[in-house]
């Protein structure tokens, strides 16, 4: 299934979404992204979003552009940040430092060798972070970025294509929920 | 004995990793195992009777230790022909599913301090070390006493939690704690 028939399947009142999809999956409106960043960042925050015929449906059209360790770093991104931005954005709310002081006691080894370039893993744990709404998480990742000299317009691409898929995948959730031949179509 | 922080110390040991006699041994050193922790676990004497417990305890756990890029390695200063006899022998060993080596030389255990001047065979000590090869924890009991797996799970599982995402950030701190 090519991203047309993915878009052809948005319904009419999210068309900006639609449009939305087309341009931040390709280089022209990623600018700063290579076409591995654009994949990877899609699936991660394609998972992160909970809609799982839609993430499914991204990690087949990603599969062209991303080889199978690049799939699996995306898909840990996404896994290990699901725990993350929960118990961080706990201590960053908490309004108790104390809590700070206490070892975590959580595995996150895969952030140490994930497998792929590690500011490729950070970019993607960005948009992961975005979507899950962790706000430390996104400001810690951010200066990650940036200290390495990752331009602000590639942050931003990144944080675009998160916030699409985030909307689509929500989109598609609803359509198939109420009209369950949009679905059949779509598939 | 070697403590805490201190370099493991190379070896060549002859393992048993099969029944089948043509296939049974093969050699192990400290670079068999490139980018894995490691948890070497001595026993005093083969046939004896605490001892093929604790061993198939750790066999059964394999699972998990290999879950956290761990190594499993069995040692006595029983002969790799002893060892062999004695997976044969003994059904809850027939199908372990990591290496028993042989310190026939007890050059290992000597380097390790863990030679029993008595009894003249190994104590029953469990190491952990790190892919870098640093010994990272020792667990020794009483040539009589057994020890728990579950507990080397529990140090390992506290080694390995470092809190490296940069979502740990704290305000004033910039930098990746661990690279």
């Amino acid at each position: 299934m090519s991203l047309d028939t993915l878009r052809d399947s948005i319904p009419d009142y999210a068309r900006d979404l639609k449009l939305n999809l087309g341009s931040v999956l390709a280089a022209p409106g990623a600018p700063g992204l290579n076409e591995k960043q654009i994949w990877g960042v899609a699936v991660a925050s394609a998972i992160a979003s909970r809609n799982t015929e839609f993430a499914s449906r991204i990690e087949t059209l990603a599969a062209a552009h991303l080889d199978e360790a690049y799939l699996n770093a995306a898909r840990a991104a996404a896994a290990i940040m699901g725990m993350n931005n929960i118990y961080y954005r706990f201590l960053h709310l908490v309004e108790d430092a104390e809590y700070a002081q206490m070892p975590a006691r959580l595995r996150m080894n895969v952030i140490g060798n994930p497998g792929i370039d590690k500011l490729d893993f950070e970019l993607v744990s960005l948009a992961v972070s975005a979507v899950n709404g962790c706000g430390m998480c996104i400001v810690a990742h951010e200066k990650q970025l940036r200290k390495h000299e990752v331009s602000r317009e590639a942050i931003q691409s990144a944080v675009r294509i998160a916030a699409v898929i985030h909307a689509v995948a929500g989109v598609l959730e609803h359509a198939s929920a109420a009209r369950p031949e949009v679905a059949a179509v779509a598939a | 004995m070697l403590g805490i922080g201190q370099k493991f110390p190379n070896y060549s040991l002859t393992g048993v990793v099969s029944n089948d006699l043509e296939k049974a041994f093969q050699q192990f050193t400290q670079d068999s195992h490139p980018g894995k922790w490691r948890v070497l676990f001595f026993w005093p004497k083969d046939f004896t009777f605490v001892c093929p417990t604790e061993i198939a305890a750790f066999g059964k756990l394999e699972k998990e230790f290999k879950a956290r890029d761990a190594q499993l390695l069995g040692v006595s200063i029983d002969s790799e022909y002893v060892h062999h006899a004695w997976r044969r022998e003994k059904e809850e060993l027939r199908n372990l599913p990591f290496p028993m080596l042989s310190d026939i030389k007890r050059e290992l255990s000597t380097a390790l301090g863990i030679l029993d001047p008595e009894a003249g065979v190994s104590q029953r000590a469990t190491f952990i070390v790190d892919p870098q090869g640093i010994v990272r924890f020792v667990y020794v009991t009483d040539l009589s006493v057994g020890r728990s797996p579950e507990e080397v799970i529990r140090v390992l599982d506290a080694l390995q939690t470092d809190e490296l995402c940069p979502c740990n950030w704290k305000k004033g701190e910039d930098t990746l704690k661990a690279a």
